[in-house]
């Protein structure tokens, strides 16, 4: 305990050192674990709050822990709202904009990654640079259009303009480069193979991880998506979840406990998807990024 | 009309029937030789169909719309350029740039160094329970807006929120009022994004640091390179890639930030957290001036796109040389 204390950091004796280095460890973790209540902090109060009864909600001061604990609010939302409805509509839209999504983008991904054809940097670069393009800037006419032609309904307004998303395309094209072989494309080819089949049997399967890294991303972005249904989605009994809860929460008559209620609801899809998947989701999002 | 895309491209699945012995060519039909040369057409036509239908027919309507007078029932006035000029004229619209573009500068000088600074630590030796952190620092994005913001609204409330009772109990003072004051408001904002973002950034910078040699670093400690030296002579360099990417990304996507300020604060009070977007959707869905609201989408889509092409160039990103 005598050694290293009032050293410089030049001669370390090694228990000093491995003190030093305990020493930041701690600190490590203590800046990762604030960090982390920091991130937490609002959902789990959200949690906490969803429970509580109606007068503790805004009670002063406010509690941490619910007491009494009730279930009032989840039956109140339940029993007063088509929760149920706006569920289905959500996971009915998020699923189909996912199983064209993961399809079409390693279709198109696939194209790029593997084929020469020509004007495949020209199209590549359209493609690429539709990321660019402000939703804002398309929104109006977007609707009008839609409106004009009575599509405006939420199984088609909701997913087909959405289906093939440039971001997935974009991260199909790192994936395939790296994962599929060539010989193994030209080994299906020799056996017969069309080059559909050859996307069915061998590119499918080793896309696999990719498919679901983009199929959380879509599955997610759908699911959780507000601005675009609450333009488009006019008639109540067609909304989504959070279309449900924006409403719940009506500029008149703020319900506070069904929307806590309804909040917590309305993050149990999105975060079973996300935990069940999330090492792809991590890897996949990130692998066009580091690698180009 | 639209018709739903096809999700199979229509090629032909069955396959020839396979000629044993010989290594003689199979049967290549006039098909089998062609499709080969078409297929990867067939296979990005999807994404260019829809592509055609839902954006580029949009920003042409966009540009046409922008330069009429519309409130949704009858036919456009055409007024030319006038739009513009109001535009340019209008309080509002200068307001939601300035304070778009406060998001935009505090995306980038702050979100993003925040996300090295956390990927950094999530880097070190031997770290437990790194994934565990990835993890809950990344969940912001996971969960929807609507339920982030409600929650946020909660929180931040003047007279009820946890927010303001804590600051009250522990430091004696309290009672800012988040939500109402224009300048608070935009605080408030801005630490939502910082929230909302910062986790989702860090992911990238992590698996960019991930990335980088070891030996480098090790090359480094035998020059006798300090912690500081060793990041800007190792990681930063290393990092440039997906800095660049993360870099575009963020500006391109803060320029058009919207659901913050949005669901958090309607833009208010008065209009001191409005950005470009919530202007374009007041104008188009809550004002019934279309015409305007193309307009500002257009203005909106030229800064995006010399934005980006700016920083493209800058960081040289998004080339393709194959």
């Amino acid at each position: 305990m005598t050694t290293g204390a009032f050293d410089s950091t030049a001669k370390l004796g090694p228990r000093a050192r491995r003190g030093r280095r305990r020493a930041s460890r701690a600190l490590l973790y203590t800046f990762l674990i604030a960090l982390l209540l920091v991130f937490a902090l609002p959902l789990l109060w959200a949690l906490s709050s969803s429970f509580k009864a109606r007068g503790d909600i805004f009670g002063y001061p406010p509690k941490l822990l619910p007491s009494p604990a009730t279930l009032d609010n989840y039956r109140g939302l339940l029993d007063e709202n088509p929760f149920w409805s706006w569920l289905l509509i959500s996971t009915v839209v998020a699923v189909i904009s996912t199983v064209a999504a993961v399809l079409l983008c390693a279709l198109a991904g696939f194209a790029f990654a593997k084929y020469r054809f020509r004007g495949k940097n020209v199209l590549f670069n359209v493609m690429f640079s539709s990321l660019a393009v402000p939703f804002a800037v398309i929104v109006v006419p977007l609707f009008v259009m839609l409106a004009k032609a009575h599509l405006t309904t939420p199984y088609f307004a909701l997913v087909v303009p959405w289906v093939a998303p440039a971001f997935g395309i974009f991260m199909m094209r790192q994936f395939a480069e790296q994962s599929i072989p060539d010989a193994l494309l030209d080994a299906a080819r020799v056996d017969g193979c069309t080059e559909f089949g050859l996307f069915r049997r061998v590119v499918l399967p080793l896309l696999r991880p990719a498919l679901g890294a983009l199929g959380v991303w879509s599955f997610l972005n759908s699911f959780n998506s507000l601005i675009w249904p609450l333009i488009v989605v006019s008639d109540p009994g067609d909304y989504t979840l959070p279309l449900g809860i924006q409403a719940l929460f009506g500029a008149t008559n703020r319900q506070y406990d069904l929307v806590l209620a309804g909040s917590v609801l309305a993050a149990i899809p999105s975060l079973l998807v996300f935990f069940l998947l999330r090492k792809q989701l991590l890897e996949g999002l990130t692998a066009g990024a580091v690698k180009s | 009309m639209t018709a739903p895309p096809p999700t199979r491209a229509p090629v032909l699945e069955s396959l020839p029937a396979r000629t044993p012995g010989k290594a003689a060519p199979p049967r290549t039909s006039w098909w089998m030789r062609r499709q080969r040369t078409l297929a990867p057409y067939l296979f990005i036509s999807p994404f260019y169909l829809l592509y055609g239908l839902f954006l580029l027919v949009p920003i042409l309507v966009g540009l046409y719309l922008s330069c009429t007078e519309w409130a949704g029932l009858g036919t456009p006035k055409w007024v030319g350029l006038r739009n513009y000029q109001d535009l340019l004229a209008d309080h509002s619209f200068w307001t939601a740039v300035g304070n778009t573009g406060l998001y935009v500068v505090f995306t980038m000088a702050v979100v993003m160094p925040a996300a090295l600074l956390i990927a950094q630590a999530l880097n070190a030796r031997g770290l437990r329970g790194r994934d565990l952190f990835r993890l809950a620092y990344f969940m912001p994005v996971v969960i929807s807006p609507i339920v982030i913001t409600l929650v946020f609204g909660l929180f931040f409330d003047n007279e009820f929120g946890l927010l303001n009772a804590v600051g009250h109990a522990v430091f004696g003072f309290g009672g800012i009022d988040w939500l109402g004051s224009p300048g608070w408001a935009r605080v408030t904002v801005v630490i939502l994004v910082l929230w909302r973002w910062t986790g989702y950034l860090t992911i990238f910078f992590l698996a960019g640091l991930q990335n980088v040699p070891k030996e480098l670093y090790e090359a480094a400690d035998i020059d006798g390179a300090g912690p500081v030296s060793r990041f800007r002579n190792v990681t930063l360099p290393c990092l440039r890639p997906v800095t660049a990417f993360v870099a575009v990304t963020v500006l391109v996507s803060s320029v058009q930030i919207f659901e913050e300020p949005y669901l958090l604060t309607q833009g208010g009070p008065g209009e001191s957290t409005l950005s470009v977007a919530q202007f374009i959707f007041r104008a188009g869905f809550q004002r019934q001036q279309l015409g305007y609201a193309a307009a500002a989408g257009v203005l909106l889509f030229v800064a995006v796109f010399a934005l980006g092409q700016l920083a493209m160039r800058v960081l040289g990103v998004g080339r393709d040389d194959r």
